[in-house]
């Protein structure tokens, strides 16, 4: 299963799409929360705390800096550079957070 | 006075700009408010039934071939004054309100946009007109030449978790970006004593107001009208005008 959970700011994006991260982990699925946000809010709504939710933004900031031959691969993102949440949910903020577009 | 509001997606940026920049033209005369965050929503706040007022993609030309400066500007002729009377819509008290960010299809549109607005914001006396900024909402677009106009940043902050750590990157960011004069917060949806208290102590900013949850404020947002017109006397509105006169003396 693949979902995708999107909506205006403020609207419960980041809350509801934790809440259905961990209910399927605790069916027993195996789950990756990606947080596409360009404000990465993810894992305080999993519950990794504000530390864990920065030190994976600050990860993912340094990621970019790299050169785009060395950019991360999927799985890298996630294995590697990812977190463990509560109920087993693996966590990996997926965004480039630099290099804004306009507007 | 020239103030701009950022904040977490749904912290309550538009209510607050909205009702703060009618405020402001009550009593401090020409009020430009800006609403350029790429789903506005700052319309609704101002009491303006209309969704969109942008300035339209003929205003702006391309610098020709071999010439200096900005790649877009407004057209040889064009002022920023003579963009203002033309392109602004006018809503209640007198504010006079310009829409930039909207995305409204391929993003090369946006850039133009953005153009025109430095320099409208540019061409506007500041001892005449006060600016009103709603930013896009999150961390990553508002200090992305949408902020440059402002001498004061307000941070609109909710008492969650998310709203907090937001506010913190916010302000980081304000401050690698720009020698802004004020730097300050804003606490919205306040409903205990301690809340104000939790977003001064971890947002790590000056809280110059309080805003209270507000029922009678939800039911306006509800129906899409403007605080200011559907209960003028709610106690958020209240906090609002004292936001403005705390940020008066600030700046």
């Amino acid at each position: 299963m693949r979902v995708a959970v999107v909506g205006k700011g403020g609207s419960g994006k980041t809350t509801t799409a934790a809440v259905v991260a961990r209910t399927f982990a605790r069916h027993g699925l195996s789950v990756v929360a990606l947080d596409c946000d360009t404000n990465p809010n993810l894992g305080i709504s999993l519950g990794v705390g504000d530390d864990e939710t920065e030190r994976l933004v600050t990860m993912r900031e340094s990621l970019d800096e790299r050169e785009s031959e060395h950019a991360p691969s999927w799985d890298e993102l996630v294995d590697r550079f990812g977190s463990d949440a509560p109920d087993g949910v693996r966590l990996a903020v997926v965004t480039r957070i630099q290099n804004p577009d306009p507007g | 006075m020239r103030v701009a509001f950022v904040g977490k997606g749904g912290a309550g940026k538009s209510v607050i700009a909205g009702t703060f920049a009618r405020l402001l033209a009550r009593h401090n005369g020409e009020v430009l408010a800006i609403d350029s965050d790429p789903l506005p929503g700052l319309a609704f706040s101002l009491g303006i039934p209309l969704s969109d007022a942008p300035i339209p993609d003929e205003a702006v030309e391309e610098r020709a071939e071999g010439e200096d400066g900005p790649r877009f500007r407004l057209r040889s002729g064009l002022t920023p004054a003579d963009a203002l009377r033309r392109y602004a819509v006018e809503g209640p008290d007198g504010v006079m309100f310009l829409q930039f960010g909207k995305l409204r299809g391929h993003v090369s549109g946006m850039i133009r946009s953005q153009f025109a607005f430095r320099q409208i914001v540019a061409g506007l006396p500041e001892d005449r007109w006060s600016l009103v900024g709603d930013l896009p909402g999150g961390t990553r677009q508002p200090f992305f030449g949408w902020a440059d106009f402002a001498r004061t940043i307000v941070v609109v902050v909710e008492p969650t978790a998310k709203s907090l750590l937001s506010a913190r990157r916010l302000s980081r960011l304000a401050l690698a970006e720009h020698p802004f004069e004020a730097l300050v917060a804003v606490a919205n949806k306040v409903r205990r004593p301690d809340d104000v208290d939790l977003v001064s102590e971890r947002s790590g900013l000056k809280v110059i107001g309080a805003v209270p949850w507000d029922e009678s404020l939800a039911a306006a947002e509800r129906q899409g009208s403007a605080p200011l017109d559907a209960v003028p006397d709610a106690p958020a509105v209240h906090a609002v005008a004292f936001l403005l006169e705390r940020l008066e003396g600030v700046t």
